[in-house]
């Protein structure tokens, strides 16, 4: 797909929710030894995760995080005109974990709620839909939540995963706004369905329902394919945006990456001779949390905002599909970025 | 760098794994050592591509088995004389 464009929509806040129990790498893991949690902790730069245990989904944690952004901006549920939920990680086949989301937040049934089932590149995939929505008319204010809880599906002795994977949910607010009062959004948007098999989970699907090997309840990485992936994929991403948009790295104030691992992201700053200091990581505190990684840096990663301007902000998804996306995109000084943690000895009620 | 004798490639490849150049020969496997595990493999990728320029396909990636693989590698991309 060629560069999209979109006018007229501005973010106007965004809120992450992690749970509060937390697992430092070093001294919570049992599984592997002290040389191997070095070394692999070292060079993914974990060195704590948020976990979600066994009773929270990535709707819980979206949920709070969407409560709480629609109550700092002021926004009756019944406003919501569409709520898109990225997610891998539902919490059911069917019905989708939107609806389930729309009922806890007690959104209207003019609401428009559906699912993307994509992963680390979810988040641009999500805040492009909803851009086009909000363009066409009809629709005024959308929610994008994106949430994940990878260590739910990770093998406590893949060391490859489960040193790295944290959980994370997200929600972020959109509305329609004069195309005049904001700058226009671009993105790109790619596919390689020959490497679906980098990543995956093999069993639990319709494919293999009930498969008897656990492994296979569990995702199955090939680092090496990934990271392979990543180092073809992500700079051609970051050129193509920058030269569709007309700017030069020097006119984005940050490039938030999906955070995949201290390593790769590192090998694709220096490829790409971004300054760190426009490449934020929280991977040491909270890991790799999938595609909810890039709301949750917005939120996370200190991001110095100006009196006078927006930002001018590139958002970078790449990982499990093959998928790949980028969205350029601006944050105004009145957008609100916000945190909050979920108690994991409670869970959202349905 | 863009050119190498194969000892200087040897040496570049035991640098990357921190070895002395001496214990790698053209024969000498991934199994070897210690070193190039899964995540030596990603050093070893990054490397190709920060140092050379290399980026590999999918095939190539799942056919490096040893050194020799990796002179290979740069041989067919031009770095190894």
């Amino acid at each position: 797909m060629a560069l999209v464009k979109t006018s007229g929509a501005r973010l106007a806040g965004i809120c992450s929710c992690v749970p509060t129990m937390r697992f430092d790498n070093r001294t919570d893991s049992i599984e592997f030894s002290d040389e191997e949690i070095r070394k692999v902790t070292g060079m993914a730069g974990v060195a704590a995760r948020r976990m979600a245990g066994e009773s929270v989904c990535s709707s819980d944690l979206c949920t709070v995080a969407a409560q709480r952004i629609l109550g700092r901006l002021g926004w009756e549920p019944d406003s919501i005109d569409a709520l898109i939920m990225v997610t891998q990680t539902p919490d059911y086949f069917l019905p989708s974990t939107a609806c389930v989301v729309h009922h806890r937040l007690g959104l209207a049934d003019h609401c428009a709620a559906f699912d993307v089932g994509l992963g680390c590149s979810g988040y641009p995939y999500g805040i492009w839909l909803a851009a086009m929505m909000l363009q066409g008319g009809g629709v005024r204010r959308a929610l994008v939540l994106h949430g994940e809880t990878p260590t739910r599906f990770s093998d406590k002795s893949d060391r490859s995963v489960s040193l790295l994977f944290g959980d994370a949910g997200s929600a972020t607010a959109l509305e329609s706004t004069d195309p005049r009062r904001t700058s226009d959004w671009y993105y790109a948007l790619h596919s390689d369905g020959s490497g679906y098999n980098s990543m995956i989970i093999e069993s639990g699907g319709f494919r293999d329902r009930f498969g008897t090997d656990p492994r296979k309840h569990c995702v199955n990485m090939n680092g090496a394919l990934i990271f392979n992936f990543t180092i073809k994929r992500v700079p051609a991403l970051i050129d193509e945006t920058l030269t569709g948009a007309g700017v030069t790295s020097s006119d984005v104030d940050y490039f938030i990456f999906h955070q995949s691992n201290q390593f790769i992201m590192k090998h694709l700053c220096a490829k790409q001779s971004l300054p760190p200091e426009k490449v934020p990581i929280i991977l040491k505190e909270f890991g790799n949390t999938g595609g909810a990684s890039i709301p949750l840096t917005l939120t996370q990663g200190n991001l110095v905002r100006p009196e006078e301007r927006a930002l001018r902000l590139m958002l970078l998804g790449y990982g499990v599909g093959l998928s790949w996306a980028s969205a350029l995109v601006s944050l105004d000084r009145e957008a609100i970025l916000e945190s909050v943690e979920l108690d994991n000895t409670k869970q959202v009620s349905a | 760098m863009v050119h190498m004798t194969q000892r200087e490639a040897l040496e570049w490849i035991a640098n990357l794994f921190e070895v002395s150049p001496q214990e790698l020969t053209p024969d000498t496997l991934r199994g070897d050592i210690s070193a190039w595990d899964s995540l030596g493999v990603l050093t070893l990728l990054a490397g190709l591509d920060s140092d050379f320029g290399i980026v590999l396909s999918d095939d190539d990636v799942a056919s490096i088995k040893g050194v020799d693989d990796v002179l290979g590698i740069m041989r067919r991309n031009g770095k190894l004389s």
